[in-house]
């Protein structure tokens, strides 16, 4: 069944829960939060939808997009040239999402799930009791992004350590420069700290070598 | 308890100055070498022969972190074999290994495992650092939140090895300095001619 298909019949049962369809190369059905449970149940017990298998759940950081998802990224905070970790006041505002990738195995067809939340609190009905995949995918966006599921049954971090502080993959995280006696930031850049003179450039070999002589008045330096 | 084994008082006429060696003499024929001895005997310190032992029979600890460890044991396979060189004993366990090869990207969760793994193998032992990841953070050095920007702040590091990942020749090459510093003769290693020639190309920034 196409995606448009199984949008109708989501419209038709489901009214006012079933938001927008996001056109592109892969449709997107965006439907409310609060609701995501009934639908997800629909789709994997609907014999004629049986998504059975949840290819993959996805956390997304809005925040630096408009309203269509449309915008620029905003920058990620990295380390100066100094090796020091850079500082930023700035607090993001954008909504968390969550995109749920279907599949059925029995009908091999494809669908696309999506659900829009305000980043504060941020929280998502959990579907792992839909598709137990979901369990450790919700872990991960917990981990990285920083989004709730309620009802989770372990809502544990899964990729990075249970004392870490923050949520790396949000738009406003700032790197740490060290963890638990860990150095994390890096060096300065070795290239501020020699000369030129200190270079020391190749020398022509008896033959010429494979690359030749090195000319000294190279226009571009190399 | 603690004073007893201080409390040593050397017996009565006792005289530092008439303690002496073992006096014998050699006998001439014995100070005479002939041909045939020269052929059959060895001089050389017991020092060398540890190092000789030692450089011979590196054992390194299995541990392979990330892509680097692919070539690792490409490195240990048979194409490249690197048990010609007596280091192909992988061992599981670090009680019995005296190298590590950090071959991979350093998390910040890895590292302090890592360092446990190097504060269990018994001296003499040596790191080598294997990949970009592993000398300076390869490609998470700007944006890598969870990547320690090189081994050598957890652990003392004897040879860097650059690549992203090397290959296994190269791994070997690396091993094989290594060799060279635990025989401990810098000066004294001369490389091959074209090694010689091809790196007098390379340009380099003086330490």
């Amino acid at each position: 069944m196409e995606h448009a298909q199984i949008h109708a019949l989501l419209v038709e049962r489901f009214g006012d829960a079933v938001l927008d369809l996001v056109e592109g190369e892969q449709p997107r059905t965006v439907v409310a939060a609060d609701r995501i449970g009934e639908i997800a149940l629909a789709l994997r017990d609907d014999p004629d939808l049986a998504f059975e298998y949840l290819m993959c759940l996805s956390g997304i950081d809005w925040d630096g997009y408009d309203e269509s998802g449309k915008g620029k990224s905003v920058k990620i905070l990295g380390y100066d040239e100094n090796g020091v970790p850079e500082t930023s006041d700035r607090v993001a505002e954008g909504d968390f999402g969550v995109a749920y990738d279907l599949y059925s195995y029995r009908h091999r067809h494809t669908f696309a799930l999506a659900v829009r939340v305000p980043r504060d609190p941020g929280e998502v009905p959990s579907t792992a009791a839909v598709w137990p995949t979901a369990e450790w995918h919700e872990r991960e966006a917990w981990d990285l992004l920083g989004i709730r599921f309620a009802g989770h049954p372990d809502p544990r971090r899964i990729l990075l350590d249970e004392n870490w502080v923050g949520h790396p993959l949000r738009k406003d995280y700032v790197m740490p420069g060290a963890w638990e006696e860990v150095p994390l930031a890096g060096r300065p850049y070795a290239a501020d700290k020699f000369t030129e003179d200190d270079v020391v450039l190749p020398q022509p070999t008896e033959d010429g070598g494979p690359q030749g002589a090195p000319k000294k008045d190279d226009g571009d330096g190399s | 308890m603690s004073g007893k084994q201080n409390d040593f008082t050397p017996p009565a006429g006792y005289d530092p100055a008439k303690e002496r060696m073992l006096d014998f003499k050699i006998d001439e024929d014995l100070e005479r070498v002939t041909e045939t001895d020269r052929k059959n005997f060895i001089l050389t310190t017991v020092d060398e022969v540890f190092n000789w032992a030692r450089l011979s029979s590196l054992w390194p600890v299995t541990f392979g972190l990330a892509c680097c460890a692919i070539e690792m044991m490409a490195g240990s396979a048979t194409r490249y074999d690197i048990d010609r060189f007596g280091a192909g004993a992988f061992r599981p366990s670090p009680r019995q290994a005296d190298l590590m090869i950090v071959s991979g990207t350093v998390t910040a969760k890895m590292a302090t495992r890592l360092r446990r793994i190097y504060d269990q193998m018994p001296e003499p032992k040596w790191v080598v650092a294997m990949g970009s990841c592993a000398i300076g953070g390869g490609p998470y050095f700007k944006y890598g939140y969870h990547v320690v920007k090189g081994v050598d702040f957890m652990v003392p590091v004897d040879v860097y090895i650059p690549g992203c990942p090397p290959r296994p020749e190269v791994l070997l090459d690396g091993l094989m300095r290594l060799q060279d510093k635990i025989r401990g003769r810098k000066g004294k290693f001369r490389a091959p001619k074209w090694v010689r020639e091809y790196a007098r190309l390379i340009p380099y920034v003086k330490r």
